[in-house]
């Protein structure tokens, strides 16, 4: 079974003074600094990163990864829309598990702010059908589609929604490398402006730049020395791209796969979580969340999230995201995936400093697209 | 990227559809768009499934506020979607006006 033996994040944020590569660098150097390794005790690296073929025209990462590090281990870039964060993990945990490397460096980054919100739009877009494209559709206006569906068949309104938004903003408020550190009231998120009706600026998780690295590992010598947790199941599943080939618009069917899967080889049940970070790119996706994994009840996510029993220091048993979530720590879309992991690494090891949870068991759920990809992460200590 | 054969081979699912009538299933509006709609904004887009439970996605025309519900009915006409490419071809394709 490997083990995460180190995290490090950059800050994430509108970092205008760094490039793609000085993000990579800055989370690979940080987290061989963390975990005190040589970089010839990495066997192989995965880099999860979505649009830099798209926008920066920046394709074959992984020559440029090994010059950076000055390598010639194997470097793998994982694409999987806003799961490429994740899958590149699922990916390096199944690469320790069939072959004889032992330890593993999974990168996740995304530059975004180089260009208009519109051009970015564009490039995040290229993750849904082409159909979706070619009516206008935006990511935000696709989950709206969803969340339409969800508002209407259990007769909950936006408020439901902006409870989301909240809760992770406060989070976010104690997290300093989040992109958003302030808090929100219900009723901010409530007066913000239409992206996508019923989606607002405050329901949707903003466009960041950041870098996000773990250490996977199964080497003992590493483990002595570092801080660790271990991979309990890393799974994936996958359903269409297009919203319209799915049997239902108000779920996200593939994490409810992923989840399966994950808690059966884990052994556990979704009661045994205490932490999770869930992939609010949308407020409306933490409430799909909570019901695919099986947290919470189909239909209930909206009136229980009100009750705000998962925010931190409500003394429930399961807190979530606590990073913030993409909502308030950014959504550097190839980092996300990364970032949910090192902070349930953070939780479990002790190391969340001002919103440490008491957990025993964690879990992380990224999804890419509309829900085209979902990977599902189970972590302990 | 669009390219003249993009367009061309897409027109054979297009006129498959041209005429019917389906019902709303979702909808939003897009105020926030990508960098090909920026002009278009803001603007509705429809998901409708057909008779046979096929469903096609499209923006709504020649709209009131109050046709936009789920359960409405819709029709599918040929509209322009985009702006013309760089070599002048003008990308035809689906979008619904409402149907009382």
């Amino acid at each position: 079974m490997s083990t995460v033996a180190g995290y490090y994040t950059t800050q994430f944020g509108e970092l205008w003074d760094k490039s793609l590569f000085d993000l990579v660098e800055e989370a690979m150097q940080g987290v061989i600094k963390n975990t005190k390794i040589k970089k010839e005790s990495i066997d192989a690296i995965f880099f999860g990163n979505m649009l830099s073929g798209l926008l920066d025209n920046n394709l074959h990462a992984s020559a440029k990864i090994a010059e950076i590090l000055g390598v010639h281990v194997p470097v793998f870039r994982i694409e999987s829309a806003c799961a490429s964060g994740g899958m590149a993990f699922h990916l390096a945990n199944k690469y320790i598990e069939s072959s004889s490397a032992k330890t593993v460096l999974v990168i996740g980054a995304e530059k975004m702010t180089d260009y208009s919100p519109e051009q970015t739009t564009k490039g995040l877009a290229a993750a849904s059908s082409g159909e979706e494209q070619e009516v206008g559709l935006t990511f935000p206006g696709l989950y709206a589609m969803m969340a339409r569906e969800y508002l209407t068949r259990f007769n909950y309104t936006e408020e439901n929604l902006a409870y989301v938004s909240h809760k992770n903003h406060y989070h976010g408020s104690l997290n300093e490398k989040a992109h958003f550190k302030r808090k929100i009231s219900v009723e901010q998120v409530l007066k913000s402006s239409y992206v996508a009706d019923p989606l607002k600026v405050l329901d949707c998780a903003p466009i960041s730049d950041g870098a996000s690295a773990v250490l996977l590992t199964v080497d003992k010598k590493i483990l002595k020395r570092n801080k660790h947790c271990k991979v309990l199941s890393s799974e994936a599943a996958t359903d269409s791209i297009s919203l319209k080939y799915r049997k239902s618009l108000d779920e996200i069917y593939s994490t409810k796969l992923a989840a399966q899967k994950a808690f059966q080889k884990a052994k556990i049940k979704p009661s045994d979580i205490n932490v999770a970070e869930l992939h609010d790119c949308f407020s409306i996706a933490e409430l799909f969340a909570m019901e695919a994994i099986g947290f919470w009840k189909k239909g209930e996510a909206g009136k229980n999230i009100k009750e705000l029993g998962t925010m931190f220091g409500s003394g429930g048993s399961l807190t979530v995201n606590t990073s913030g979530g993409l909502k308030a720590a950014g959504h550097p879309v190839g980092a996300t995936g990364i970032k949910q992991i090192g902070e349930i690494y953070l939780q479990l090891t002790k190391q969340a400093k001002n919103r440490q949870v008491k957990a025993k068991y964690g879990l992380a759920q990224n999804v890419g697209g509309s829900g085209g990809t979902s990977v599902v992460t189970i972590l302990s200590i | 990227m669009i390219s003249p054969v993009k367009i061309w081979r897409r027109q054979k699912v297009i006129k498959k559809l041209l005429g019917k009538t389906g019902k709303i299933i979702s909808w939003t509006m897009i105020m926030v768009p990508s960098a090909d709609f920026k002009e278009n904004a803001p603007y509705p887009v429809i998901l409708v499934e057909f008779s046979d439970s096929k469903r096609a996605f499209g923006q709504m025309v020649d709209y009131k506020k109050e046709d936009l519900q789920i359960g409405n009915k819709a029709l599918c006409i040929l509209r322009k979607v985009r702006k013309p490419t760089d070599d002048g071809v003008i990308a035809y394709g689906l979008k619904f006006r409402p149907l009382a």
